[in-house]
């Protein structure tokens, strides 16, 4: 079930503190740490049963770009401390450095070593994608996060997440609840406008308004930063007069969004985000704002990875499946956080 | 022997009525205000219900303003460079450095004082540096502030982990709300840096120093101007202006970020070259470099109310870019064109 | 004539029906001056023809309207037995004309092949081909008579003698038939020089035409054929043997202007006792009653200028001359503190001012208008006013605060009493003809009147690019100073000038000070002989005989 294209991006760079979905916040950030945030979720559980037994001991490598933004650092982060609750798992993780070819100089270091599995976000899918094979052919099993290969057979497993889906999730929110207005404002404010991933996103937001006879009437576009989201919606808040709903692209520049609209005191919409940070889930719960949702790109994918590894390198199934192999591809559904289930998602908050 | 200056003078005479000696930066600038009136006109047919309506007009122009605020103060920092012959391209990243360093959790404990003296002190420290490298290292101030370019950004992401520093202190955010007698405080503030900063390049020693340098450094030291403490300051000015701009976009953002002044030292410079200052130095008005802020600030203000694509608004910029720089030579050339002998 | 002793070719006779070039009574103007009035030269194939004048003679501009950089005004050139004008350099290049100037246009990071083919590299569709290139360069260089010379060097590194064969190779390359070499020998030694006459000799023997300037006379005998003097842009004597034609007859060609310069009189008696010998004076030396102004004692810079030591008083014009390259403005900004010394002393009033910084000088009361008015003297885009107060505007401000105001009126004042035209401070100097541009220079150090005023002025090549009559003006200028007992050291390339204006005269050569005397006692001839020969040629010894 993929209805999208899903190329090869850079995302994860211009993503910028996008911090998107659950996850982990890191321990020890830097002194700017915030002391009230929880450690250790956005693990899967290690249930009784089957699967949690004891199995051979797999070797998992691990490679993805160097930490440079929050999400990227969530990716990482979730794939360490899913290893560590596995007794049976070595985990060898291995920088990937600033660009696709020192991954792929990485990668090769890496395939040494005959690891079991190798689970790799790439800097580039579709450069990364021989590196892929030849890990394969080495009888290497692969798992593909996110950043999708240009061929299929270059990896064992794909997961990844669904930007499309936030979009049409957005938008059915939106046309949901204006159902029943005449002539509703809707605004878009947009992240970098000519990236694949804000097309995808904004023709699931085009295609979820139309379920409900419902356009875009203004759409701006940010950079996935907090001031240009300021500046954009400041100017934006001038175009229209009236507004009755907006979705933001991206959480992080949420914060200069909704600064904006409180420096302009604009009060006489709702608004709908998108990634699920926790600064956007406090607001949602404390209703201090008009954003009283967000949809989540979660990069709880690096937890499931790691434990999807395991059981392709123990030759398990996944447990609640019939299937005795782990599926060849799982796109992960984007989620709709509000105030009703927000307490539910809090704990996964990511501060971007 | 040549005498080249007879010709000139005769063309000169010829240049007409508009040139002046450097204390009539309205008419020297009157083309920008065409443009900002051809931009108007331009929203009055684009969007009559805001720009023929005196209170929606009143308000769009007052966010223009304080949208420019920002970078208008770092384009003023920018033009003391310019003129006196440099270039400041650490601007952007030194900005983010101020707003970075003045958000951590440790500074926002200290309330807001301690937070913008930090922002303050950061830039023009930073700015102190690029001097002292420029100054007393003799380093070219394109490499130079290039590599304090890369290294603020580094340090800046280095200080926040890449993460985005939410401002807690609302007091602190309170300085993009406040809005004195109607008039928004961010606005204020960069009335007050431009005026001040007219005042220093007109009517001070400073100022003159500053042209000086820029127009002839040769000259200048040989009429006995320390040129090196001059350029230090020179810098260190631009890195006070980037200080004051972090404060004012920490509280617009509402936060902190490595990410702060992304381009803003291309901005600044484009700003100030549509302004009509010279990137080899020794010319340059502040009213020029506020004039060229608002109408690149106007131009988004006109794309986003239009509801047109940003990469439209890029092509407008580059165009009026060149078009600016382009009318600026064949003035200049207009001023050395040399009479033909015989003439 | 010279026979090359590295060719067997025989040399063509110099006097050829056909000249290669002939020019006739070619005049060029510009604006307040008649460069060249009336300027007749032949240069035949195969000759060195030497052409001879004094700073201002009209040589440099002569040269442009060869290059195809000036068109002249009136007059015929004659290329070849044809009729023809060079509307641009590139025009003249194709001709067959090559100018190599003083300062070489290489590029120093190209290699020798590379500049010798610039602009017309061996290529096809827009690529070049090395080798080829690198193969002619080669037969070039040994054609020359420098084998030596690897084609992929980059120019940058070669010395200044071989950078001067790959400009001759470049014309070569170009297959030119007239080289104009402008002061080639400037930036040689004294055995490169040698080897240059060498390779015009090879070059002559194959047929092309060399025009030499020079100062140096010795060289002149030496390699030239033929010798054309300039005075005051006309030829005042054409196609004179090199080898047989005195020096005095040729120096006498070269004086006597025939433009009066009036020079304000000097004081009655003169200001200090007359020491020619022994500039250097300790302090308390019975010998001088009146303490000097400024004392330079055993002034060096390794390379410019060496042992240099001279005393100026107050009120007293000091003159110095010397050919461009005889240290003599080195010498100056070594005094101003512009440059560093690395030997020696400089000091006002008995007070040793700090090596190396201008700061110090202009503090203790110097002022100088460089050599260089635009480049090193003015904001030329900035008003009269905030040039002439460039030196003063933080005395005459409040708190920081310029006064606009006072400035103007300052300016104003002193810009009056040297009469500058028009007289209108807001000005953009770029507008004003050069005499008024250095009258603005000079205001600059008058401002500064008072105890803390300038005592002390340096001007270097204070007329240059000022027409003749403001050269009177300016004259009167300076000599006014000096008797408001500022002292003056002035440093010309015209001779007429130094004798003219200044008390007493320092002759220059190679870095030294080789004659000191007072200007009544000498005149243009021995000047110009100590200047260009070293030492006073005989005949022109004894003062007054050659009137």
């Amino acid at each position: 079930m993929n209805p999208f294209t899903n190329g090869p991006s850079r995302r994860s760079i211009l993503f910028g503190g996008a911090a998107v979905g659950a996850g982990a916040l890191l321990a020890g950030c830097t002194s700017n740490a915030d002391n009230s945030t929880k450690n250790d979720t956005g693990q899967t559980k290690v249930t009784g049963g089957d699967n949690a037994a004891l199995g051979k001991t797999v070797t998992i490598g691990f490679s993805a770009p160097a930490a440079d933004h929050g999400w990227i650092r969530a990716i990482t982060d979730n794939a360490k401390k899913q290893a560590a609750l596995y007794k049976d798992v070595k985990f060898s993780q291995v920088d990937a450095g600033a660009d696709a070819p020192a991954q792929i100089a990485a990668l090769q270091t890496l395939i040494q070593q005959k690891p079991d599995v190798i689970v790799l976000l790439p800097q580039d899918g579709a450069q990364l994608t021989a590196t892929g094979k030849a890990a394969m052919e080495a009888g290497i099993q692969v798992v593909n996060l996110d950043r999708e290969f240009s061929d299929a057979g270059a990896a064992r497993l794909l997961i990844k997440g669904d930007n499309y889906g936030m979009g049409l999730a957005a938008g059915q929110y939106i046309g949901a609840k204006l159902k029943g207005h005449a002539n509703p404002v809707v605004a878009e404010i947009a992240g970098i406008d000519n990236l694949p991933l804000t097309q995808d996103r904004s023709r699931g937001f085009r295609d979820g308004l139309a379920q409900y006879g419902l356009k875009v009437t203004n759409r701006v576009a940010a950079q996935f930063t907090v001031q240009s989201g300021q500046d954009v919606t400041a100017n934006l808040l001038q175009a229209a007069q009236r507004i009755d709903a907006i979705w933001n692209h991206d959480d992080d520049q949420g914060v200069g969004v909704l600064a904006a609209i409180k420096q302009a005191g604009r009060k006489e919409f709702f608004m709908v985000g998108g990634a699920g940070s926790l600064d956007a889930m406090e607001h949602i719960k404390s209703g201090d704002s008009p954003l009283e949702a967000t949809v989540t790109y979660p990069p709880t994918m690096a937890s499931s990875a790691v434990s999807l590894a395991r059981l392709i390198g123990q030759g398990k199934g996944m447990s609640d499946l019939v299937e005795l192999q782990v599926p060849k591809q799982i796109v992960l559904t984007s989620e709709t956080i509000t105030k009703s289930n927000v307490d539910k998602y809090l704990p996964l908050g990511f501060r971007s | 022997m040549i005498d080249v200056a007879s010709p000139a003078a005769a063309s000169a005479k010829r240049a007409g009525w508009w040139r002046g000696d450097g204390s009539e930066p309205v008419r020297r600038n009157l083309g920008l205000v065409g443009v900002l009136v051809l931009l108007y006109l331009v929203g009055a047919l684009a969007r009559p219900d805001i720009f023929l309506h005196g209170g929606r007009l009143w308000s769009n122009e007052l966010t223009v303003l304080t949208q420019a605020s920002s970078i208008g103060v770092i384009t003023i920092g920018m033009t003391f460079v310019m003129i006196s012959g440099g270039i400041d391209l650490s601007v952007g990243a030194l900005l983010a450095l101020a707003s970075v360093w003045s958000t951590t959790v440790a500074t926002q404990s200290y309330g807001p004082g301690v937070m913008i003296l930090a922002a303050l002190l950061v830039g023009a420290g930073s700015g102190l540096v690029n001097g002292i490298l420029i100054a007393y290292g003799r380093m070219v101030p394109f490499i130079a502030t290039l590599a304090t370019m890369v290294a603020a950004r580094g340090l800046a992401q280095k200080i926040s982990g890449k993460l985005t520093q939410i401002v807690k202190v609302t007091s602190f955010n309170r300085i993009a709300e406040w809005r004195p007698l109607g008039i928004p405080l961010l606005v204020i503030i960069f009335v007050v840096v431009a005026v001040l900063a007219w005042v220093l390049l007109n009517r001070t020693t400073f100022g003159r120093r500053t042209v000086a340098i820029g127009g002839n450094a040769e000259a200048a030291r040989l009429a006995g101007i320390n040129i090196r403490r001059h350029t230090l300051l020179v810098y260190t000015l631009s890195g006070l202006c980037c200080g004051i701009a972090a404060v004012m976009v920490t509280a617009q953002a509402t936060a902190g970020s490595s990410d702060h002044g992304n381009l803003y030292e291309l901005n600044a410079i484009a700003a100030a070259i549509i302004g009509g200052t010279a990137l080899t130095g020794g010319r340059g008005t502040i009213v020029g470099s506020v004039l060229g802020v608002l109408v690149f600030t106007q131009i988004y203000n006109l794309f986003i109310v239009k509801n047109l694509q940003t990469e439209y608004q890029q092509i407008a910029q580059g165009v009026i870019i060149v078009a600016a720089v382009l009318i600026q030579q064949f003035r200049v050339a207009a001023l050395r064109r040399p009479v033909p002998p015989g003439a | 004539m010279d026979d090359a002793a590295t060719v067997s070719t025989p040399t063509p006779a110099v006097e050829q029906a056909a000249p290669l070039l002939r020019l006739s009574a070619v005049v060029k103007t510009f604006p307040g001056v008649r460069a060249l009035d009336g300027v007749d030269l032949d240069v035949a194939a195969g000759e060195v023809h030497c052409l001879l004048g004094q700073n201002g003679a009209g040589k440099s501009t002569l040269i442009k309207v060869l290059a195809g950089v000036h068109r002249p005004d009136a007059g015929d050139i004659v290329w070849d037995g044809q009729p023809v004008t060079f509307p641009s350099p590139q025009a003249s290049m194709r001709a067959g004309i090559a100018t190599i100037y003083q300062e070489l246009d290489l590029v120093d990071d190209l290699t020798v092949a590379e500049n010798v083919f610039l602009g017309h590299e061996p290529r096809t569709a827009g690529f070049v081909h090395r080798g080829p290139g690198a193969r002619r360069t080669r037969e070039i260089l040994a054609q020359l008579g420098h084998p030596e010379i690897p084609p992929g060097r980059l120019v940058g590194k070669l010395p200044a003698a071989a950078k001067q064969v790959v400009s001759m190779g470049r014309a070569l390359s170009r297959r030119a038939r007239l080289l104009v070499m402008d002061e080639p020998s400037a930036v040689l030694a004294h055995d490169e020089v040698a080897n240059l006459f060498r390779v015009i000799r090879g070059l002559t023997a194959g047929g092309i035409a060399v025009v030499y300037i020079s100062h140096r006379l010795e060289e002149i005998r030496e390699i030239g054929d033929r010798v054309t003097v300039l005075k005051d842009g006309r030829t005042s004597a054409a196609n004179l043997p090199a080898a047989t034609t005195s020096t005095r007859e040729l120096v006498g060609y070269m004086t006597g202007r025939s433009i009066e310069y009036v020079f304000p009189p000097r004081p009655p008696a003169p200001p200090v006792p007359q020491r020619p010998t022994e500039p250097t004076v300790s302090q308390g030396s019975v010998a001088a009653p009146v303490a000097p102004l400024l004392e330079v004692s055993g002034l060096g810079r390794s390379g410019e200028f060496a042992d240099v030591s001279l005393t100026v008083h107050s009120g007293e014009i000091v003159g110095i001359a010397g050919l461009v390259g005889s240290g003599r403005s080195e010498l100056l900004e070594t005094v101003y503190g512009a440059r560093r010394a690395h030997s020696g002393s400089v000091r006002l009033d008995g007070r040793v001012l700090r090596p190396g910084s201008v700061r110090a000088a202009v503090r203790a009361g110097i002022g100088m208008a460089p050599e260089e008015r635009k480049s090193q003297a003015l904001l030329l885009g900035e008003p009269v006013y905030r040039n002439v107060t460039l030196a003063t505007f933080g005395r005459l401000a409040r708190a920081g605060f310029t006064d606009a105001a006072r400035e103007r009126a300052e300016a104003a004042r002193v810009t009056g009493e040297l009469r500058l035209v028009p007289a209108d401070v807001r000005r953009p100097v770029r507008t004003l003809s050069g005499g008024n541009q250095q009258k603005v220079v000079l205001a600059r150090w008058l401002l500064r009147g008072g105890c803390a005023g300038t005592r002390l002025l340096l001007l270097d090549e204070p007329t240059r690019g000022v027409d003749v009559g403001a050269r009177a003006e300016l004259y009167g200028v300076i000599r006014r100073l000096a008797d408001d007992g500022v002292g003056v050291l002035l440093v010309s390339s015209e001779v007429p000038e130094v004798l003219g204006l200044a008390d007493r005269v320092l002759v220059m050569r190679e870095g030294r000070v080789i004659h000191e005397a007072a200007a009544s006692d000498l005149d243009e001839h021995a000047v110009l002989d100590l200047v260009m020969a070293g030492s006073l040629l005989s005949g022109a010894q004894a003062e007054g005989d050659l009137s």
